[in-house]
């Protein structure tokens, strides 16, 4: 019976331990000198970026996650007034107006922008002498027939910024024209941007069937930061033409505890020095002009004058009935 | 009696508290008969029921195609390898789905119904075998050898013999089975292409992309009426169990020389089919432009993660501290369930609710003092056992209704107090099946993406989560990181699991 009561013991030993690394979270809750960020889950910021802000006001800055910026503000929005923080980062133009309905903000403010945009596999291109595409229109032509992979833009933003790019182009009344074209063309669907990009691409590490993917603005810097080996220019670039502006929002949650720390929180992220800091961790283009961006994205990243853009207001309104014209024209 | 009924008092508090009330909270906010009635008529939505329907029926089936004849071989032979053989069967579990999917992908190159079909016969092979191995290596040998000598072929000593015995145990695993296929949402993300949805992928569609609760939860109600009519069936079709007189171990293969070859041709098969998936992950994560390279291993065991701001020790402690911590709370509720037989249907009510009803219910229910418990890090353990306790606890009957009644009797006789005959008698038999026991919870922790996905985290990234986000990001390190990362998962759990 030796192992019986040793099993117990261990177990309840586990236990202990178990709980006991959870209870500094417990009793840090009501805390004033404490403000909380609620981001989406690849809201990965430099590392100590916060000590400044920490030295400053005093208060420490917690990071929760909760998801993709879709399941962050869904989320969000069911318990709109009692806020699981203080400060929401994650909201960008496709979910603003929904976010507003809800009342989940009390204010927000643009905090960066990058761009939705069909990247290419330059290397292909060369080794079949074939030109790279220059515009939407381009993406139709039996030259390209085969070549493009897109996601669904239901389930993934990419994919959604993409649609939304077209109808900003094409216009809300002959964008489903360039869809059914599009269509004919063989343009292939992914579920998501993880395996259009990582395994349905040709120019990244899944080495995939199709040169050309929507992706960000700010790919073709990643591909160098985070090269197997080191690299002196992105094997990938962008199609200007093709870019459609994403503009990140911060902002307060109605019912935040702390409302005089949260809009401290709110000017720390909208200053210089988190500004600059984001290139290379957030891969996203600071909305501050006074910030200045890093060599690598000076020279590889994109991010078009003249980008196409939607207004908010009108993307909730017409979202669902978009994606399911759009699933009528590729289903 | 009366005694066994009080046993059940903190499961069903904990059930009420973590699973009842925040399920109850959704459908009493969300829940409108016109939009039921707008999703039973909606002729898109009812396709994607029946997609739902048949994709599960033949996942099901395929699965106990394969699994049934490995999980005899498992449980009947010892051989060289058998242990790794059954980590390796056992191990897709705990992976995530997109680690498996990406696998299956790697593969078949495409997307559509035939990878669906494999891709859960992977993941659900391990519950056939978890399942009914422990029941099929209690059949007796000497009943199976009697029936042989009386003049019986192997198909009638099958038949009449074993079948009975284990027959409760299959149907308890298939309907699992079903139900897991049914209610698919990774794998359905990832291979259904945009054409093919489950009602699940659906749901969590309506209430995460689109905002329309009410659409989701009429959705989730459908769900869980025709989960309810399958349990309902397999409830009426499983027989009363039988008890085995004799614990039988499985025999060393070498015992009988002249049938070596077909178990080992059987397990051959199925581990073909379940590892080829597993492999193609870690040959990703070797394999860089063509060339053999282990810069991201080596990247990994250097102690840092590309583009994420956590270290790869903090992610896997995370991961195992969730797990232990799973454990703790499951096994011994399971078993107090088990002890108790407790009607199976009441504690397979978590199997009928979505997850995105349950992740939805947390937060809506959880959110405001004295109950604002939805960001506290010792939730998503609570969450996990319970979607881990139906699993846990058919993993236990069966061993707990093994116990012969005389040998609680014959305690008894000698004096032993029931708790004192419970310690001594039972648990020591139970042994093997609370290892399994520990091992499932733990594994459904370390998986588990559905409704714990829908509770933010502060500083614990665990390795779905990490994987996750590693595959999702450009730049070919990170990739592999993410691949190394999974093929970690995979390599640790096949360990584990044929261990256990």
């Amino acid at each position: 019976m030796k192992l019986t009561r040793t099993l117990i013991t261990a177990s309840l030993v586990l236990l202990a331990t178990a709980c006991s690394s959870s209870s500094p979270t417990t009793s840090t809750d009501a805390t004033p000198n404490e403000v909380t960020l609620l981001a989406y889950d690849a809201f990965t910021p430099q590392e100590g970026i916060f000590d400044a802000f920490t030295a400053t006001t005093g208060a420490k800055v917690k990071i929760v996650t909760g998801g993709d910026s879709g399941t962050l503000v869904s989320t969000a929005i069911l318990t709109a007034g009692t806020p699981e923080g203080d400060v929401l980062w994650g909201l960008d133009n496709t979910l603003l107006s929904r976010a507003q309905k809800a009342e989940l903000l009390t204010s927000y403010e643009p905090v960066d922008y990058g761009d939705i945009c069909v990247n290419y596999d330059k290397q292909w291109f060369t080794s079949h002498k074939i030109p790279t595409p220059s515009s939407l229109e381009d993406l139709v032509l039996p030259a390209y027939r085969g070549l493009l992979v897109t996601q669904d833009p239901v389930a993934s933003s990419p994919g959604l910024g993409f649609l939304l790019g077209t109808i900003a182009h094409f216009g809300i009344d002959d964008w489903q024209d360039f869809w059914t074209s599009l269509k004919t063309n063989g343009v292939h669907i992914a579920p998501d941007w993880t395996t259009a990009y990582t395994i349905d691409f040709s120019g990244s590490s899944g080495k995939g069937k199709y040169p050309l993917v929507v992706s960000y603005g700010s790919s073709p810097p990643a591909e160098v930061l985070y090269a197997e080996k080191q690299i002196d220019t992105p094997p990938t670039a962008v199609i200007e033409s093709t870019c459609f502006r994403q503009t990140e929002y911060v902002g307060a949650l109605r019912g935040t505890r702390n409302p005089k720390l949260a809009a401290q929180l709110i000017s720390y992220l909208l200053d210089v020095p988190f500004q600059e800091s984001m290139p290379l961790s957030l891969f996203v283009f600071p909305i501050n002009k006074k910030a200045t961006l890093p060599n690598l994205f000076t020279k590889f990243a994109t991010a078009p004058k003249n980008p196409l853009t939607l207004d908010p207001a009108d993307i909730e309104t017409n979202r669902d009935a978009w994606l399911n014209t759009w699933r009528d024209i590729i289903l | 009696m009366r005694k066994t009924k009080t046993l059940l008092i903190t499961p069903v508090v904990f059930l009420s508290v973590f699973f009842v009330a925040p399920v109850a909270n959704t459908v009493f906010r969300y829940f409108r008969f016109s939009e039921f009635s707008n999703v039973l008529s909606n002729e898109s939505l009812s396709g994607v029921a029946w997609f739902s329907l048949w994709q599960a029926a033949i996942s099901t089936l395929l699965t106990l195609v394969i699994a049934l004849p490995a999980t005899w071989a498992l449980s009947r032979y010892t051989f060289r390898g058998s242990r790794v053989t059954r980590g390796i069967l056992t191990a897709p579990f705990v992976l995530p789905a997109v680690v498996v999917a990406a696998g299956v992908l790697a593969i078949t190159d495409s997307r559509g119904v035939i990878p669906i079909l494999w891709a859960h016969v992977v993941f659900n092979v391990s519950v056939v075998i978890r399942i009914v191995s422990p029941r099929w290596s209690m059949v007796n040998l000497r009943l199976e050898h009697a029936a042989a000598t009386l003049g019986a072929r192997p198909t009638r000593t099958f038949a009449s013999v074993v079948w009975p015995q284990i027959s409760d145990a299959v149907i308890s695993a298939a309907t699992l089975v079903f139900i897991y296929c049914f209610t698919s949402f990774g794998v359905i993300a990832i291979l259904g292409g945009i054409s093919r949805r489950t009602l699940e992928s659906e749901i969590f569609t309506q209430a995460v992309r689109l905002g329309n609760t009410e659409t989701a939860t009429a959705l989730a109600v459908l769900q869980a009426i025709i989960i309810g009519a399958v349990f309902f069936i397999t409830r009426r079709s499983s027989r009363p169990h039988s008890t085995s007189l004799h614990v039988s171990a499985p025999q060393p293969l070498h015992i009988k020389p002249n049938r070596r070859a077909t178990p080992l041709i059987i397990t051959a098969t199925a581990v073909i089919i379940v590892a080829s998936p597993l492999l193609a992950t870690i040959y990703r994560s070797l394999v860089v432009n063509s060339q053999f390279s282990f810069s991201a291993w080596r990247l990994i065991f250097s102690g840092s993660l590309p583009a994420l701001s956590v270290s790869p020790q903090s992610v896997i402690i995370a991961s195992l501290v969730f797990a232990i911590a799973t454990a703790c709370i499951c096994v011994p509720l399971a078993l107090l369930v088990a002890t108790a037989s407790a009607p199976r249907a009441l504690f397979s009510i978590p199997l009928a609710v979505s997850a995105a009803t349950l992740g939805i219910g947390l937060i809506i229910t959880f959110n405001t003092s004295p109950y604002a418990w939805r960001s506290e890090r010792w939730f998503i353990p609570v969450i996990h056992a319970v979607i881990a306790l139906p699993l846990v606890i058919r993993t236990l009957e069966p061993a707990t209704h093994a116990i012969p009644a005389s040998l609680r009797n014959a305690s008894a006789t000698l004096g032993a107090s029931p708790f004192a005959t419970w310690v001594q008698v039972e648990l020591p038999l139970l042994k093997p099946a609370l290892l399994r026991a520990t091992g499932l919870s733990m594994a459904v922790s370390l998986g588990e993406f559905g409704a714990t996905s829908f509770l933010s985290r502060s500083g614990s990234t665990t390795l779905p989560i990490a994987i996750a986000q590693l595959l999702g990001r450009p730049g070919v390190a990170t990739q592999q990181a993410g691949f190394v990362l999974a093929a970690l998962m995979v390599l640790v759990t096949v360990g584990v699991m044929s261990r256990a």
